[in-house]
């Protein structure tokens, strides 16, 4: 029997603290590419650190806010109707964060494709984490059915 | 009844029973020894009743109340939830909740959810979420660690 192996508090903090500063940095390089991609066609090929900085800050904020009020929809099973309002709003907050902080010079069909982008992004990162889940999933019950079998070999032999 | 006990220094422990005719309480130590502490004890209807330990599918506390579930009963254990542990003494019993011990054996599969959670599905179709909390230890036991 095992029991006493339990994740302390502090490691689950830590473990959550860990996946939001990892969507942090996944979603910071997804919009740093698009931001890059607005430079190059605009003619520019130096990026402003401030909106750099504005982009990652944002990104973490909005990491915590999908975490603890939309229930982590990008690693949802299905996207329902929470989890759509999640994407609108988070999406709505760069948006807003783009138009004041001129990430995209106050073009306004720039500042659409970037929400469109955004949509994009996040159904692609639902996909990726549940093609994750169906790989563990296979693996979880490989690792089931040899477990059960070797246990069940050993009582077995007991009797 | 005459108990005599002898501590031997070496070789295979052994218990030979010798009776006249076979009294409740001889058949019960015949049970005990035979199954080597394979049954469990729980009440049912107000009944003391035994159960195999590897037709429990689930342990599950509810308001300081410890119920083990097999396909066909529900018995009510006269054990806390660590008491139960201490009792099945069993690598295939695994605590995957505050209040919910599974068995192992009897998972049919077992699915990954968001947030490193796993619903194990049990032979008799009950869902069963493992926390994060336990899920790390039990992918762990999985792999023989």
């Amino acid at each position: 029997m095992k029991n006493n192996k339990k994740l302390s508090l502090w490691e689950l903090y830590l473990t959550k603290e860990i996946g939001i500063e990892f969507k942090a940095c996944l979603y910071f390089f997804a919009i740093l590419f698009y931001y890059c991609m607005f430079k190059l066609c605009t003619g520019s090929a130096s990026a402003s650190i401030l909106h750099m900085a504005e982009m990652i800050f944002t990104a973490y904020i909005i990491g915590y806010i999908q975490v603890y009020l939309f229930n982590n929809f990008d690693e949802a099973e299905n996207l329902g109707l929470r989890e759509w309002v999640g994407i609108l709003v988070c999406t709505c907050i760069y948006l807003t964060v783009a138009f004041f902080g001129k990430w995209f010079d106050g073009n306004m069909y720039v500042l659409l494709g970037f929400a469109a982008y955004l949509l994009l992004t996040y159904f692609c990162v639902f996909l990726i984490y549940r093609s994750k889940r169906r790989i563990d999933d296979r693996k979880l019950n490989e690792d089931l059915k040899l477990f059960q079998a070797s246990h069940k070999k050993v009582s077995d032999e007991g009797k | 009844m005459k108990i005599d006990i002898k501590k031997i220094e070496s070789g295979e422990a052994s218990v030979t029973v010798r009776y006249v005719e076979k009294t409740p309480v001889i058949n019960r130590i015949i049970d005990i020894l035979e199954n080597d502490g394979a049954k469990i004890l729980g009440k049912k209807d107000g009944e003391t009743v035994s159960i195999e330990k590897e037709s429990i599918l689930y342990i599950e506390s509810v308001d300081d109340r410890v119920f083990a579930y097999t396909k066909e009963e529900v018995l009510r254990l006269d054990l806390t939830l660590a008491g139960a542990i201490e009792t099945l003494n069993d690598i295939r019993f695994f605590r995957c909740g505050k209040s919910m011990i599974i068995n192992v054996d009897r998972v049919e599969r077992l699915k990954s959810l968001s947030s490193n959670r796993i619903d194990a599905t049990m032979e008799g179709g009950e869902h069963i979420i493992i926390s994060r909390t336990y899920a790390s230890e039990f992918r762990k036991l999985l792999k023989g660690g």
